[in-house]
């Protein structure tokens, strides 16, 4: 026991010591030492192994997600058929402020698709005359817009994006932006549309405030009383807002996805390429030892 | 006023949500379970003054306390 044990650590002292005198006897095969290769192939496989694993995660939850996405899509398009078939238009009232709801989630790893909004906020921001508050949902664009935009920020929502967005979700978000103090002319959310699995873009459905719902001029054919119009404003909203958050849900699962598959590959061409130069390496080392013993040996016979 | 959810200051989300969660309850013991799952919400939200982030709440116990101010406010005007 105690042999072995004291015999051990020389061995590897030994081995350490030999192997940069190996590699440093041949200073043309590489600049890097061959347990410096395996340890980056190492760590690479590792990335890897952690890429696919989250590819597979987010494709399963893709598919739920678009279930989720499709039957919410009638929600949306249902209470916006209302709007459409009145002919509602945003009033333009002077000096009253418009908001923008911005639909992101808590969650990265996807990668451009909640800057692809914040840089089209920004855009919006930038280019209109109206006077935009700005409500928040999902920390990742609460972050970047919070940069740029912090002062207009009214709201932030925390929370969402673990799961499939549920109705009780866009209600209670609904319900905190009706409380907010200020009279808004319009309300716009704003959400990446999915158009297929490897484009979105973010896009505008409006939510429309009283007046301009009372306005509109094929309303009065739905009779509905005034008294119940905040209803259907408060509801409308609720039913918008769950459309975006899904769709948006959706968009981000399949950009994960897209992005770990993209991840998953570049590994593996980083690992092909490394595994190439740890065989030349390891060729090279053997090749400079082999020159080494054989001219020792011719040396000594001599 | 029309609505008695109303006059106690519930918005039209929030009753349908109560509503929602009623039906919900009443759903056999499998089908409840998974129905359940659908009423969550675990939001938090913030408010922003003057561009700095205020405190962390809880979306659900915010929503339910303005409420309750607002019943308290319209019982006292009417």
């Amino acid at each position: 026991m105690m042999l072995s044990r004291a015999a051990r650590p020389a061995l590897r002292a030994g081995a350490v010591v030999s192997r940069p005198v190996a590699i440093n006897g041949t200073p043309a095969a590489t600049y890097a030492t061959l347990r410096e290769i395996e340890d980056r192939l190492k760590s690479i496989r590792n990335i890897e192994k952690i890429t696919k694993t989250m590819k597979i995660v987010a494709s399963t939850k893709l598919t739920r997600a678009q279930r989720a996405m499709n039957e919410s899509r009638s929600y949306g398009q249902t209470s916006q058929q209302v709007f459409k078939e009145a002919e509602t238009k945003p009033v333009e009232a002077e000096g009253k402020k418009s908001l923008l709801v911005v639909c992101s989630s808590d969650k990265g790893l996807c990668g451009g698709i909640h800057s692809g909004m914040t840089r089209r906020v920004r855009a919006i921001m930038g280019n209109t005359a109206k006077d935009y508050d700005i409500v928040v949902v999902g920390e990742k664009c609460k972050a970047q817009l919070s940069r740029s935009n912090a002062k207009q920020i009214q709201l932030s929502f925390a929370g969402i994006g673990k799961d499939v967005p549920t109705f009780a979700d866009a209600q209670a978000i609904a319900d905190q932006i009706s409380l907010l103090p200020t009279d808004y002319s319009s309300i716009d959310i704003m959400y990446n549309k999915f158009n297929n699995a490897t484009s979105y873009e973010p896009i505008i459905i409006e939510a429309f405030s009283e007046e301009s719902i009372k306005e509109s001029p094929n309303f009065a054919a739905f009779e509905i009383d005034d008294e119940v119009l905040g209803n259907l404003r408060e509801y409308a909203m609720a039913n918008s807002l769950f459309w975006a958050l899904a769709e948006g849900h959706a968009c981000e699962q399949s950009a994960r996805r897209n992005a770990m598959d993209n991840a998953s590959k570049n590994a593996g061409d980083m690992i092909t390429k490394f595994q190439i130069l740890f065989n030349r390496t390891r060729q090279a080392v053997i090749t400079g030892e082999l020159v080494e013993i054989i001219t020792g040996a011719s040396a000594s016979e001599e | 006023m029309a609505f008695a959810w109303k006059a106690s200051g519930l918005t039209y989300n929030r009753y349908l949500a109560v509503a929602a969660r009623v039906v919900r309850r009443s759903l056999k013991e499998d089908k409840r379970i998974q129905a359940e799952r659908r009423g969550e919400m675990e939001l938090r939200f913030a408010k922003w003054t003057n561009g700095k982030q205020g405190e962390n709440k809880s979306l659900g116990a915010a929503n339910e306390a303005a409420m309750a101010e607002a019943a308290g406010s319209q019982a006292q005007s009417s």
